[in-house]
């Protein structure tokens, strides 16, 4: 057990370290110009040199990205203007376009997308685990069949147009907008309300599938029919002994669900305006701020590669006949 | 389990099922018929009434994109021409749907709707074929290399499939075709519109393809790794085939199931990806007629106009439904034992 977390950890590492080197080549080595890029429209001969500089872009590729890491594990200095700015630990670079480490414009955007997918992947699991369970107690019938139709229907039509329509004509939702948590759980939950609700009820579709399709499974098992039989009521014997042998695929989907929207809520972000990672990185991109796009990718690819691993470590804990090969 | 030769089509043949009511004496010779698993699959797909349903949507789609020039020539506009004298003074058209603008003009520019919606169909569907094309090579290939070959080559691309596979897909989608202009021209910030026009369709492309490769080629790579211990593989490598057409000539032909399957469920997820990234900005750029474009660019006109809205999104919905449920049925029809 310990052998296989540690050679997952490992992988993970060698995956992350990749990413940042592959994300360095492409962003900072590729192209022609980076200082010119990230410098912009109205750059000064001054402030190409501080950037050059600071980046160590006159230096060897190789040179560039140990700096790099160096800059993740204890920090590193920026020149801007004449002024000499530190960037604490775990730097990720500093955006000359709006003058600010990355590090802190990515950290600022966390709990947006935090916020988001945490209240919508709320609904979604209950409200799909529910209508799947329901639809595979009435197995067969025209109500079942409506279920599985909507969900299909629903999980085929494009997201973001479905998010859109939502974020267009449900006006009757409080206006969408993200408060800190901290500075008022309510109003928090009013602006995110709309976000959440859109990402939760079209991804419930998926989850009514999945949970009716092993519902069905774990009300076929012997160990259902026991239950049955001792006289236990139907809806002890499908919430409590069905629901619990029927959980544990749909929650092994939740976890990389989440981990993947965790990434992924930019349509989201953007239709109903919430300052998360993904619109972070959209300006970015508008603005060609080299910098803030390579952290963005980093630490995505960073959740991303987490998450699995959590997830995987969890499920040969939740599963005992899990075998690890 | 079905019939492996369809009753119906016996029938047709004029052959009787029933041994009792055959005639006897001057025997008939029945002729049977040798069918490929696929004929007997695609015999199937042609039963599903949805699945011919959807296909016609589909052909219909595609038809719309191959005549685009056709359909604005016979209503008389093209995709850039500025009605300006048909907006007010606030850039609301003063027209809705004419003989003249079938489907009416946008608000602020005033260019026909019609002209750019059927031209609109053109870059969602060659970005998905090409890509879907792209990424079925290079899955198919990377797949049988590494489940057949084995060894270190199979752990070399094991590993990137791993890797391709735990990158943030859209975050580079939104990262890299900055970075692809800045290769193709000497100043981003200052490019012209038709480089950037063409780097954007390139980009969208290339990490589209460098991200869907690796699922088909996870796949492949297993199905190959349970074909390759069986008889005939060992029977033709006995025999002295060369490696290559053990590959494409023993090996291929049994994984036609699996790559009909995957490459019709992913067709219509590069249709969304195309729309969906265009829509962010990250996609085609105008002038390109676009879906996503337009989808995008009537959010703020959706009261005043809605048909400028809706029209976009019916259609990127309605195909993309249509191809979601013909990719189920071709599922289903190749592998009947997820039929529903």
């Amino acid at each position: 057990m310990l052998f296989y977390i540690l050679r997952r950890v490992v992988s993970a590492i060698s995956v992350v370290i990749v990413t940042v080197v592959t994300s360095f080549l492409l962003f900072f080595v590729a192209p022609t110009d980076p200082a010119g890029v990230i410098c912009g429209p109205k750059c000064t001969p001054d402030r190409l040199a501080d950037i050059t500089r600071s980046l160590d872009l006159d230096q060897p590729a190789s040179e560039q990205i140990l700096l790099y890491f160096k800059g993740i594990a204890v920090g590193r200095d920026y020149s801007t203007g004449g002024v000499t700015r530190h960037c604490a630990a775990p730097c990720l670079g500093y955006s000359y376009v709006l003058g600010v480490p990355v590090t802190q414009l990515l950290a600022n955007a966390v709990p947006v997308t935090l916020s988001i997918v945490v209240g919508g992947a709320t609904i979604y699991l209950l409200f799909g685990v529910l209508i799947g369970t329901l639809a595979a107690r009435v197995r067969g019938t025209t109500l079942d069949k409506a279920a599985v139709g909507t969900s299909l229907v629903i999980g085929s039509v494009p997201y973001f147009v479905v998010a859109l329509i939502i974020a267009l004509y449900a006006t009757f939702l409080p206006k969408s907008q993200y408060v800190p948590f901290f500075d008022n759980p309510i109003a928090w939950a009013g602006g995110l309300l709309s976000a959440w609700l859109c990402l939760g009820l079209t991804n419930s579709a998926s989850y009514t599938r999945y949970s009716r399709a092993s519902m069905i499974e774990a009300l076929g098992q012997d160990f259902t029919r026991t239950a049955r039989s001792k006289g236990i009521s139907e809806r002890r014997v499908v919430y409590r002994h069905g629901l619990r042998a029927a959980m544990t695929p749909v929650i092994t989907i939740f976890g990389v669900d989440v981990a993947y929207q965790l990434v992924n809520t930019i349509f989201t972000e953007r239709i109903f305006q919430l300052p998360g990672l993904g619109m972070r990185l959209l300006n970015a991109f508008n603005q060609y701020d080299l910098p803030v796009l390579m952290g963005g990718v980093v630490v995505g690819a960073t959740v991303l590669v987490l998450m699995n691993l959590a997830v995987d470590i969890f499920y040969t804990v939740l599963d005992p006949r899990v075998r690890l090969g | 389990m079905e019939p492996l030769i369809e009753e119906a089509a016996l029938e047709n043949k004029g052959a009787s099922l029933d041994a009792m009511t055959a005639p006897t004496g001057e025997a008939k010779k029945v002729k049977t018929q040798h069918r490929s698993p696929t004929q007997i699959a695609l015999a199937r797909l042609r039963k599903d009434r949805v699945a011919m349903l959807c296909l016609g949507i589909f052909a219909f789609f595609v038809l719309i994109a191959v005549f685009a020039p056709l359909l604005a020539k016979l209503e008389g506009q093209d995709t850039t021409t500025l009605h300006q004298d048909l907006l007010d003074d606030y850039g609301f058209p003063t027209i809705s749907a004419t003989s003249e603008h079938w489907f009416g003009i946008e608000p602020r520019l005033g260019r026909d709707l019609f002209a750019r919606f059927v031209y609109g169909a053109r870059p969602s569907l060659i970005v998905a074929v090409t890509v879907t094309v792209i990424t079925a090579f290079v899955g198919v290939v990377m797949g049988l290399l590494a489940g057949f070959m084995g060894g270190w080559i199979d752990r070399v691309i094991s590993w990137v499939i791993d890797f391709v596979l735990s990158l943030p897909y859209l975050l580079f989608a939104i990262a890299v075709p900055a970075v692809i202009l800045t290769l193709f021209v000497e100043d981003a910030t200052t490019a012209d519109t038709s480089e950037v026009t063409r780097a954007r369709f390139f980009s969208l492309i290339l990490v589209l393809s460098f991200f869907g490769w690796a699922s088909l080629a996870r796949l492949i790579r297993g199905e190959v790794l349970s074909l390759r211990e069986r008889e005939f593989i060992a029977a033709a490598k006995v025999l002295g085939v060369p490696t290559r057409n053990v590959l494409f000539k023993e090996l291929l032909p049994n994984l036609v199931a699996p790559i009909i399957i995957s490459t019709s469920l992913a067709l219509p997820s590069y249709i969304v990806a195309e729309a969906g990234l265009t829509f962010l900005g990250v996609g085609l750029v105008e002038p390109t007629p676009s879906w996503g474009l337009t989808i995008s660019n009537a959010t703020t006109y959706y009261r005043a106009d809605p048909l400028y809205l809706w029209l976009p999104v019916l259609a990127i919905s309605i195909l993309v439904l249509a191809l979601s449920l013909l990719g189920d049925s071709i599922r289903d029809a190749f592998d009947p034992r997820t039929r529903r």
